[in-house]
């Protein structure tokens, strides 16, 4: 494909810098270093150039500042603090849009415009219109009352020389214009694709509105735009959420399986050691394997029967081949006589209160799968817990569930952390698109609701945290270095059973939503129910070629972990499974990137991830470190908003893998 | 910044009558996109269209042509293609297929800040001989409905534009900016600027790329 450079800016001429600059004995420069076009270097010269005009003319250089996009007003004006206090001219080499905004924020310096901004490569902005946000050759106008319907698809404004929008003028010579023999006369070409179609040039007369688009509404929408851009923290995406599938379904008891498939690995940390062996008999809730040290957990049978082998199947989170239990459901239901409910909870010590959730295998629900217990016990001082019910993913509704119809266990659960961090504050975050959730949790005595914008990922803790309580989880920290612990609200569900009825974490509520579902709804599921009695039960389509025709997400379709084998299980982490059927275009890793900064624009934690695109196809690993890999959240934003549908996410997972060994 | 919203009603349902094959690009993401609005006037149509595809980023061209090999059965079965996007992804799509009627279901508009990116609160028009040094880094030609030069039209009131009273004068923002840097006087007797419209043709002409 042959793409177009569309930078918008080139350094002024020599005889125009030397006017601009004339009386100036210094200079600080300001350098925007990436605009439209491929992403083939690192580094754009002008600011270099720059400098070597400025040795030549004998002007003091004070130093510069590098900011990629500089039209992006956030970052620009966080980079501009970075300035010395005591320089009093700021040179900029960008295009308009950055020099004004530097101005705008600099007040009191003087600010040079060092650059032109340049309409290049056949498309005059100001003449004949935009191109859209890929680099390729069609314009647009943005005249407000597109002519296209009458024109067959070739806009008059933009492709004829004298934006008629009537019929041709008459000058132009063998089909070509009368003002540029290189350029085919537009109306000729309209003619000849309406007698393609067998359609007939519209006889009525246009007349351009300029008037249409209205100052008043322009900025109406405007500032509309820019506060949902703006809208609780930076960055984020709104993506098409698709809740309302599942979200006033019922939870329902998903079919017992035949057998289950349970994983050692059920948490981060090393994973439990078996207890049991092929042809003993187990029964609910009886503990299989045991955890291995503190950071890990123990994992419990959740039906009763016999175990019929220990084998390794692939891992639905780290999808490689990991041991696993499998049992032979008996259908007796007996249970152990292990799983009684704690009822002297409120006079046991801290300590045992966290063994006891490390012996009933408690993790985070959320997806994290940290054990609860960790967590909980936190070496440093707690003011305040908040509950996280968010659920900003899309498709999902296995925690508004929770919220609605447990929100009475949860408020019980609530009390069990409270005691456990010996905090006063709870304060639960839920999205303002789960109107009864938020209504039945705020009946809740023990906690705070609050009510927040729904935007992705509004639920990644660092983001939760900065909205809520307006705290700043330093880089590279966490939530308990401003006094915080986040905890997902099917968490405090699990906490609530495992205390006030005795059940290890056996069960979750899961949401099956997505393209070409029959019974898509939120279930209580038995851990270790095989992907392939989920698919059996709710998918409709051809399980043959499911792999192939869908995506199959454990989790939703931002971060969901995409499935490559039937024969997984649900686990402690499984917040649902989404099926996307696969579009045209699917992410690849291999696209070029064409710097549209949009990625830059969506990132919630502020990173760049272009630069993983670009030093990730290169498999230069070591370079993501110096663009703060270790900070991104994988929250998929980036990848989402891709204008080349770049697999970001899987460049940089792999990024993160191999450069570990630098971090 | 291009944005859409839909065209007028009549205009609308005539494109309907054709069974149309619906090309909805919800594009530019996280910009203005009558998405709603799309959605209910499909949703009032349904029994007279033959299929619909959601998708991004149609100004693609790479992208489109994917979309409509996997669809071009289907397409080639209706009657005529509307599609709901800004302009560019209309003109792609009827380039992609010239030999069936390609209708626009939206007007495309312009907000500030450039094609693609957010929606800004500044403009910047590429004429392509920056004033901004002149300015006190206000562009005369954006902020100024009339895209004036060389100073005020005369014609504001109380600091507003008489074009719209809810713009402010350009040139009044211009003056109070080097005021404020103490440099207000550099704006008499200036010498007298002439946009060269020829410019940007110019150096079109230099980089001009062909296919």
């Amino acid at each position: 494909m042959k793409t177009i450079d569309y930078t918008k800016y080139r350094l002024k001429s020599k005889e125009d810098l030397d006017i601009a600059l004339s009386g100036i004995s210094g200079i600080f420069i300001v350098h925007c270093m990436k605009c439209y076009k491929e992403f083939q270097v690192v580094d754009e010269p002008e600011c270099r150039d720059f400098q070597t005009y400025l040795k030549e003319k004998g002007i003091k250089f004070a130093g510069c500042i590098d900011q990629d996009f500089l039209c992006n007003n956030y970052l620009t004006e966080k980079k501009l603090k970075e300035l010395p206090s005591d320089i009093e001219t700021v040179g900029v080499i960008s295009c308009g849009l950055g020099i004004q905004f530097v101005a705008q924020s600099l007040k009191d310096k003087r600010v040079i415009a060092l650059a032109d901004s340049m309409p290049q490569s056949g498309n005059a902005t100001s003449i004949v219109g935009y191109h859209g946000i890929a680099l390729e050759k069609e314009k647009c106008a943005a005249c407000g009352e597109c002519y296209l319907n009458i024109t067959g698809g070739i806009c008059p404004i933009v492709e004829c020389a004298k934006g008629l929008v009537n019929g041709p003028c008459g000058g132009a010579k063998k089909g070509k214009c009368e003002i540029d023999p290189d350029t085919d006369c537009a109306w000729e070409k309209i003619y000849l694709r309406l007698k393609e179609q067998g359609r007939k040039i519209a006889e009525k007369i246009e007349i351009r509105d300029y008037g249409k688009f209205k100052f008043e509404e322009k900025k109406g929408l405007s500032v509309l735009s820019q506060a949902i851009r703006s809208e609780s923290f930076y960055g984020g995406v709104h993506p098409l959420e698709r809740k309302e599938d599942t979200q006033s379904i019922a939870i329902a008891n998903f079919p017992d399986p035949q057998e289950v498939v349970i994983f050692l690995s059920q948490h981060v940390g090393s994973p439990a050691e078996v207890l049991v062996k092929v042809g003993d008999e187990v029964k609910i809730g009886q503990k299989i394997a045991k955890s291995t040290g503190l950071v890990s957990s123990s994992v419990h049978s959740s039906v009763s029967g016999r175990v019929i082998s220990l084998k390794k199947r692939i891992h639905p989170l780290l999808l490689k081949s990991l041991p696993a239990i499998i049992i032979e459901n008996d259908g007796l239901d007996e249970i152990d006589p292990s799983a009684k409910p704690i009822s002297d909870w409120q006079s046991m010590s801290k300590e045992s209160l966290a063994e006891l959730l490390q012996d009933k295998g408690i993790v985070g629900l959320g997806g994290a799968m940290f054990p609860t217990h960790v967590k909980f016990s936190p070496p440093k001082t707690i003011d305040i817990l908040i509950i996280n019910g968010c659920e900003c993913e899309p498709y999902l509704n296995a925690d508004n569930r929770v919220m609605i119809e447990y929100y009475e266990q949860v408020g019980k659960g609530v009390e069990i952390v409270k005691k456990l961090l010996g905090v006063e504050n709870v304060i639960v975050g839920i999205e303002d698109n789960k109107p009864e959730a938020l209504e039945n949790m705020r009946k809740l005595s023990n906690v705070k609701v609050e009510s927040l914008k729904t935007k992705y990922p509004q639920g990644a803790e660092k983001m939760l945290i900065k909205k809520v309580l307006n705290r700043e989880v330093p880089k590279g920290g966490l939530p308990l270095d401003v006094g915080v612990v986040v905890s997902n609200v099917s968490t405090i569900f699990a906490i609530y059973q495992a205390i006030f009825e005795g059940l290890p974490l056996i069960q979750r509520v899961i949401t099956i939503s997505g393209d070409d579902v029959v019974r898509s709804g939120n279930y209580l599921a038995k851990i270790g129910t095989p992907l392939n009695d989920i698919v059996k039960f709710c998918f409709k389509g051809s399980k043959e070629t499911i792999f192939n025709d869908y995506h199959v997400k454990m989790g939703g379709p931002m971060m969901g972990i995409d499935q490559v084998a039937l024969d997984s299980s649900v686990i402690k982490g499984t917040t649902g499974f989404t099926f996307l059927k696969k579009s045209a275009t699917e992410p690849s890793e291999e696209r070029a990137c064409i710097k549209c900064g949009r990625c830059v624009d969506v990132c919630p934690v502020e990173l760049e991830p272009l630069y993983y695109a670009y030093y990730g196809q290169k498999k230069m690993w070591k370079e993501t470190i110096k663009h703060n890999i270790a900070d991104c959240i994988e929250c998929g934003s980036c990848e989402y908003i891709c204008s080349s549908k770049i697999a970001l996410l899987s460049l940089i997972k792999q990024a993160k893998k191999n450069a570990k060994k630098w971090i | 910044m291009l944005i859409t919203k839909l065209k007028n009603k009549e205009e609308l349902s005539a494109l309907f009558e054709k069974r149309p094959f619906v090309i909805k690009c919800f594009g530019c993401k996280e910009v203005y996109f009558p998405e709603n609005e799309v959605e209910a006037l499909l949703k009032e149509n349904e029994t007279k269209i033959t299929g619909v595809v959601r998708l991004d980023y149609l100004c693609r061209e790479e992208f489109s042509k994917l979309y409509m090999e996997k669809y071009g059965l289907k397409i080639k079965d209706s009657g005529s293609v509307i599609v709901f996007s800004c302009g560019v992804g209309v003109q792609v799509i009827a380039k992609l297929c010239p030999e069936k009627g390609v209708f626009a279901g939206c007007d495309t508009y312009y907000l500030d800040g450039f094609q693609g990116l957010s929606v800004q609160n500044v403009n910047c028009e590429q004429c392509g001989e920056c004033y901004l040094n002149y300015t006190g880094g206000i562009c005369p030609i954006t902020a100024c409905s009339k895209s004036l030069l060389n100073g005020q039209c005369g014609g504001a009131k109380n600091g507003k534009c008489e074009v719209s009273p809810e713009m402010d004068c350009g040139w009044e923002l211009i003056y109070k900016r080097l005021k404020g840097l103490k440099i207000e006087e550099t704006m008499k007797g200036s010498k007298v600027l002439l946009r060269n419209y020829k410019r940007v043709i110019d150096e079109k002409k230099k980089y001009d790329y062909s296919d």
